[in-house]
């Protein structure tokens, strides 16, 4: 008997088992594309160009096994959102475009021992005094505002420039991917243009679906794991989700433009301009690689900077210490980056430059890159869902390495367009629902952006997760819900 | 003749046309601004610009790059486009083969650039190659662009 298929269109998937379907290689593919969903989620998947995307994304070279569609995909520039590409490090490629403009755009949730009850009240105050504070929005500043001197030293060193500036404490390193500093980051090979961008948004969330959240634990599925990541039912906790700014986003085109100029060869064999990569092993891939290290840094200390200051705006609401709020950073993860990492593939081990474009990476317990604190169970994975929406934390799960070189979902994923959302929603009447009904306070620089965030565009965050924990490779930990959102 | 705001999952596409090269890339720009604000105040400060680049594609490409790049270091929104010019490549540099001259397009243009404090705007990160489209036509010019947000 033939496996399940699944028509979207031109492309036909074949079920492997529950929840993996497969996009069989033909043409000029150089090896399969995977979409994991359940067909809930497939049936919105196939509504835009992600199957086509994540299928031109199999013609990179040196693609390992498959290239991956998370359950949270979504339709992009040139890689789907959603997305995991593995591609070898010594024969293949490095896309700046498979990573994406906001060179490490990810999230970060902080613990604190505030109960809901003891902010029920000052949900007004505070949400005005986090907007005053942490800067948003176009044009907004940074937390700090630095010469071209400081930005090469936050290129370089990333979190720890921030702790030896006051702006850490030791604890947060050691609770960061890679303790907040990325190895082989150099600052030289970003461009001017990029650091001129960079140099006065230090520290700030900038806007479309960048935002800081406080949060309430509302559930928590597993109490082991839960307790290690410090986390109970009732307890207050904040979500920062932003990247690196236009620092990100100027080093991703100036590299797209110089692959363009010396790489056209590769450039002419693939479907899509964007997923433009330099080979491995090139100057320029070796050149990127520097350059995109070094804006991870920038991003890490960019939420950084914006947790350490939302410290202070609780030391101010509460009248206490952020030491005695237990103020402390619980993990951080990138989603937009491509890290050499090492995978084992058909009994070898190989070395590749694994793409996760809105993408968490997801390592299991016992797996050595996961932080001392969390190596026992796991590395902590944060699921941001939308404004009226649980967020979920989950925990790389044990299948994660086998397959997906050990990624997951990034969020709930978009449905709905931004000139869609315009016209079906207004921003202020989303505002007003989300406080009268659901008690969430919400203030943006923009009504626009919070229209075009309205909870409606948003796929359903539970049936994501609901995929992530059956397949094993991200489960359930625990789920917020929020109770002050600010954004740009 | 102008722009039209087109969907995109996440993102923004601008499809554009013009009686001329030098229409169509003001038009695409002005979608730019469209992409990050609904109403365009009457403040600011015309100031210009020139890119160069090796490809009439590329040029488009780095021409709203440049915009992008330059409201980040102005912290003024560029508005209200015009494109004074656009060249392209000469006979003699269309034949040369030195790979070190400078790029035979260019663009000059100025823009109006608003206060970024004076806006309600969001920001658009940046230009895309993604789905780009610059084509000749019977009456002028057509573009597609994707931005991201």
């Amino acid at each position: 008997m033939s496996n399940p298929t699944f028509e979207a269109g031109d492309i036909t998937l074949e079920q492997v088992r529950e929840f993996v379907w497969e996009i069989p290689q033909e043409g000029d593919m150089r090896a399969p594309a995977r979409v994991l969903a359940s067909e809930t989620l497939l049936e919105e998947i196939r509504e835009d160009k992600t199957l086509e995307q994540i299928t031109n994304t199999t013609h990179l070279p040196g693609i390992t096994n498959y290239a991956i569609c998370m359950p949270d995909g979504h339709q992009g520039y040139g890689f789907p959102v959603g997305g995991v590409g593995a591609l070898d490090a010594e024969n293949g490629c490095i896309s700046p475009g498979a990573v994406g403009y906001d060179i490490n755009c990810g999230v970060r949730m902080m613990r604190t021992n505030l109960t809901y009850d003891e902010l029920q009240g000052r949900e007004e105050e505070l949400v005005d005094s986090l907007f005053a504070n942490i800067p948003s929005g176009l044009g907004g500043g940074g937390v700090v505002e630095a010469g071209v001197d400081t930005v090469d030293e936050i290129l370089a060193r990333g979190v720890d420039w921030a702790l030896e500036n006051g702006h850490a404490v030791e604890d947060d390193l050691l609770h960061c991917e890679d303790e907040g500093m990325r190895e082989g980051a150099n600052p030289e090979k970003v461009s001017q243009k990029a650091k001129d961008r960079g140099k006065n948004q230090i520290g700030s969330l900038g806007s479309g679906n960048h935002f800081l959240e406080v949060q309430r634990v509302t559930d928590i599925f597993d109490d082991e794991v839960g307790e290690a990541y410090g986390l109970e039912a009732d307890q207050i906790v904040v979500l920062i989700h932003c990247g690196s700014r236009g620092l990100g986003h100027q080093t991703c085109n100036d590299y797209l433009r110089k692959i363009e100029q010396q790489h056209q060869g590769l450039l002419n064999q693939l479907p899509d301009k964007e997923l433009a990569a330099a080979p491995a092993g090139s100057q320029l891939a070796e050149d990127y690689y520097g350059a995109m290290n070094a804006a991870i840094n920038f991003a890490w200390v960019n939420r950084q900077l914006i947790m350490h200051r939302t410290r202070r705006v609780f030391e101010r609401v509460f009248d206490r210490s952020w030491e005695a709020m237990d103020m402390h950073l619980l993990y951080d993860v990138a989603h937009n980056i491509a890290k050499k990492e090492t995978h084992t593939v058909a009994g070898d081990e190989r070395d590749l430059y694994v793409h996760r474009k809105g993408a968490t990476r997801a390592f299991p317990a016992g797996h050595p890159e996961v932080p001392a604190a969390y190596r026992d169970v796991g590395q902590p994975v944060i699921i941001p869902g939308s404004m009226g929406a649980g967020s979920y934390v989950l925990r790389g799960g044990e299948h994660s390495m086998d397959l997906t070189f050990g990624s997951t979902a990034h969020g709930a994923g978009r449905l709905m367009s931004r000139t869609r959302a315009k016209n079906e929603f207004w921003g202020g009447d989303v505002q007003d629902e989300l406080e009268e009904q659901q008690q969430i306070y919400v203030k943006a620089q923009s009504g626009a952006t919070v229209a075009e965030e309205a909870p409606g565009v948003y796929k359903d965050v539970d049936e994501v997760v609901r995929v992530s924990d059956a397949l094993g490779i991200g489960d359930k930990v625990a789920r917020t819900f929020p109770v002050c959102n600010i954004k740009g | 003749m102008g722009f039209e705001l087109r969907d995109h999952t996440a993102d923004v596409a601008v499809a554009a046309t013009g009686g001329s090269l030098e229409a169509v890339f003001a038009a695409v720009a002005d979608g730019l601004t469209a992409c990050s604000t609904d109403e365009v105040p009457n403040a600011g400060k015309r100031f210009s610009l020139a890119v160069a680049a090796e490809s009439r594609e590329a040029l488009l490409f780095d021409y709203l790059d440049e915009l992008i790049y330059l409201r980040d270091v102005r912290a003024e929104l560029p508005v209200d486009h015009r494109v004074e010019s656009i060249s392209g490549p000469t006979v003699e540099s269309a034949n040369g083969d030195d790979p070190t001259a400078d790029p035979p397009w260019e663009v000059t243009a100025t823009a109006r650039g608003v206060p970024l404090a004076e806006l309600d705007a969001r920001e658009v990160k940046a230009v895309t190659y993604s789905e780009m489209r610059l084509e000749n036509v019977a009456d002028g010019w057509e573009a597609y662009v994707v931005f991201d947000i």
